[in-house]
């Protein structure tokens, strides 16, 4: 199943406007949640292909969401791919925690909307040994 | 010659060799003339002179020969013995102390005498034996306890802010002042409570020294006694001592530096922020370049492309600079670690050739870049080491002139690959190159007429020398300079790490041991 729906959990406005903006204009079908709350939620509301994850959220920061999704005996997103996009430098532990859980993590000043495209179309490839 | 005789425990050696050597040499000639004696006497000169001669000369040999054997079967535990006394006895001497865990100490069984006289010379009380010292005294046993200032030193080191902690030959505190980080446990044991970094902590220090040393001397600096974040988190250096066999063998000196070591810890948090909150403006400014130039493609003029590459290279090196920043200050916090994977020069570069590309085209700079494909693979962490490509393809940049080539190549060395930048620009003096990666530095003349900070080349350097490589540079003043990265092959890497240990965690040992990689693992 190839990626389609996406969930973006960005509270940056200029940001979460410009992956969303691009996103939609490549024919993905996104939401978008500005904070972890919500982000939560909606997540667990619907099983979209893949969900873009900031770290610094208001209300729930997107480790917790992360280890609240991911973090149980059962993955409560079988079916979703997760994408940790954050310009915060965290320390090494926090870290390799959430790239544990994730299926990837980018610094969000390193990736371009067109290299998000790229990475996106990466994960769709991986799709079948997944 | 008038003898004198020895006053110092170190002059006895030479004083006694010179009369053993003196009385062997005399007792063997006074052996060989009464020899000759015989044979003339009953007429071998004579009869077979030849025979008479080689009589002679046999013997004088085979004597020789034997007398040293002897000498240094009997002298040179005297002079092992002599050694180690001049030690405790601390005459300043040139000489090593004997370390009796040498293999030919312990075969001779002469191990077991060194220690008795190191033990001795450290103890007030005279110990009999080193069992008995540490079985049947409780004295040494009652010491475990916490230490309850009794005496009158004791008292005046718990008036002091530095903390004083001496360990026995078990590596039991048997001694900790008030201001010492030590925590006592049920069993009412003391422990120390200091989070060293990576690999060079104080029981590998101790481990070291028990089997090379006799005696030494460490200092660790900025050693937190708790994690960050966590209540009373205090930073101490250390100065540890190390006497081998001595009652109190280890004393650890504490020198609380909280104050002047948290200054700069904030100073750092805060270029950690300040980085932080610049990379969300670069996003978007990134980000939206990207999108317009992508989607005004059509419409705009070959000038006006010129001016949206002008402003995407710019990004793109604010980008790499606040990187810089933040992997300095990540360094000077000890917190720079290299996640290891398995790659190739290629991989890496191929992350850095897009905005090379267009950096050196903006710049009019001849950029060719020849790595080939074949070479051996390497451990690297990525990002961190396209990073340093882009620092010194950048500088090639800046010191060139318009027009100039700059090649880039790699290429195997011995057993490092190595990736070199050569640019054919203004290069620089000798009294330069010496400096040049030291932090803020700037040569005399490029603080007037080239722009920069000085930390691309040092963070370059710490970053390299994390994945256990090299960086050097070649220049001539007024031809150019090249800068060559040599690092080893994954192979090599990979082999450390296995026989170090079996975890997927490793350290790659250089001067600066605390860079610590956490995740070595096949990409």
């Amino acid at each position: 199943m190839a990626i389609q729906t996406i969930l973006v959990i960005e509270d940056d406005r200029f940001i979460g406007e410009m992956y969303v903006r691009s996103l939609k204009k490549a024919g993905y079908e996104v939401d978008w949640m500005i904070d972890g709350n919500d982000g939560l939620i909606a997540a667990r509301n619907k099983a979209y292909n893949l969900i873009l994850l900031d770290v610094m959220l208001p209300e729930r920061r997107g480790s917790d969401i992360l280890e609240a999704l991911r973090g149980g005996s059962e993955d409560l997103i079988p079916h979703s791919k997760v994408l940790v996009l954050t310009n915060f430098e965290q320390d090494d532990e926090s870290r390799l925690a959430m790239e544990k859980r994730a299926d990837g993590y980018l610094i969000k000043a390193e990736i371009t909307p067109s290299k998000l495209l790229a990475v996106i179309k990466q994960l769709d490839q991986q799709q079948p040994s997944a | 010659m008038a003898v004198t005789h020895p006053k110092l425990a170190r002059d006895f050696w030479p004083h006694f060799q010179r009369r053993a050597v003196t009385i062997a040499i005399l007792l063997q000639t006074l052996v060989l003339a009464a020899l000759g004696g015989v044979l003339y006497v009953f007429g071998f000169f004579e009869s077979d002179p030849m025979a008479a001669t080689v009589v002679l000369v046999t013997t004088a040999t085979a004597s020789l020969i034997v007398s040293a054997l002897l000498y240094r079967l009997i002298a040179q535990p005297l002079k092992d013995v002599l050694s180690a006394v001049i030690h405790v006895s601390g005459e300043l001497a040139a000489t090593t102390p004997p370390n009796p865990n040498e293999a030919r100490f312990a075969k001779s069984g002469f191990r077991d005498v060194l220690q008795t006289i190191y033990e001795l010379s450290s103890s007030d009380t005279p110990v009999i034996s080193s069992q008995a010292a540490s079985v049947d005294t409780p004295a040494v046993k009652t010491d475990l306890t916490p230490a309850v200032a009794h005496s009158l030193p004791e008292k005046a080191l718990d008036n002091t802010t530095c903390g004083f902690v001496v360990m026995n030959q078990a590596r039991q505190i048997t001694f900790s002042n008030k201001a010492a980080p030590v925590n006592i446990d049920q069993e009412g044991a003391s422990h120390l409570s200091l989070l060293f970094n990576g690999e060079d902590t104080l029981e590998n220090w101790l481990t070291e020294c028990e089997v090379t040393a006799v005696h030494a001397e460490h200092t660790w600096t900025r050693i937190p006694n708790k994690l960050p974040e966590e209540e009373g988190r205090r930073f101490f250096d250390v100065i540890g001592s190390y006497d081998k066999g001595a009652e109190s063998e280890v004393v650890l000196t504490l020198i609380d530096r909280t104050e002047s070591y948290s200054a700069s810890e904030q100073e750092l948090d805060f270029i950690a922020f300040a980085a932080h909150e610049l990379r969300g403006p670069i996003t978007v400014i990134r980000g939206y370049l990207d999108v317009l130039q992508d989607e005004l493609s059509d419409v705009l003029r070959d000038d006006q492309h010129e001016l949206f590459r002008r402003l995407t290279v710019s990004a793109n090196r604010l980008s790499g600079y606040i990187n810089n920043i933040l992997n300095t200050s990540r360094y000077d916090r000890r917190h720079l670690k290299m996640h290891l994977t398995e790659t190739t020069m290629t991989e890496v570069y191929d992350i850095i050739r897009d905005d090379m590309d267009l950096r050196s085209s903006a710049q009019g700079r001849l950029l060719s870049v020849a790595i080939p494909a074949d070479l051996p693979k390497i451990a690297a962490d990525p990002a961190s080491l396209g990073e340093v490509m882009g620092n010194l393809i950048d500088n090639a940049i800046k010191y060139s002139n318009e027009g100039g080539a700059i090649e880039v190549t790699a290429a195997m060395k011995g057993e490092l690959v190595e990736f070199s930048v050569e640019d054919h620009g203004i290069g620089m003096p000798g009294n330069v190159v010496s400096n040049l990666f030291q932090k803020f530095y700037r040569s005399h003349r490029s603080r007037e007429t080239v722009a920069g900070t000085g930390i691309g080349l040092y963070i370059s350097k710490a970053i390299v020398e994390s994945h256990g490589g090299t960086i050097s540079v070649r220049s001539e003043d007024g031809r150019g300079s090249t800068f060559s990265v040599s690092l080893p092959t994954y192979q090599a890497v990979a082999e450390k790490l296995k026989a170090g240990d079996n975890s997927n965690e490793g350290l790659i040992e250089q001067g600066s041991g605390w860079i610590k990689n956490h995740s070595m693992y096949r990409g």
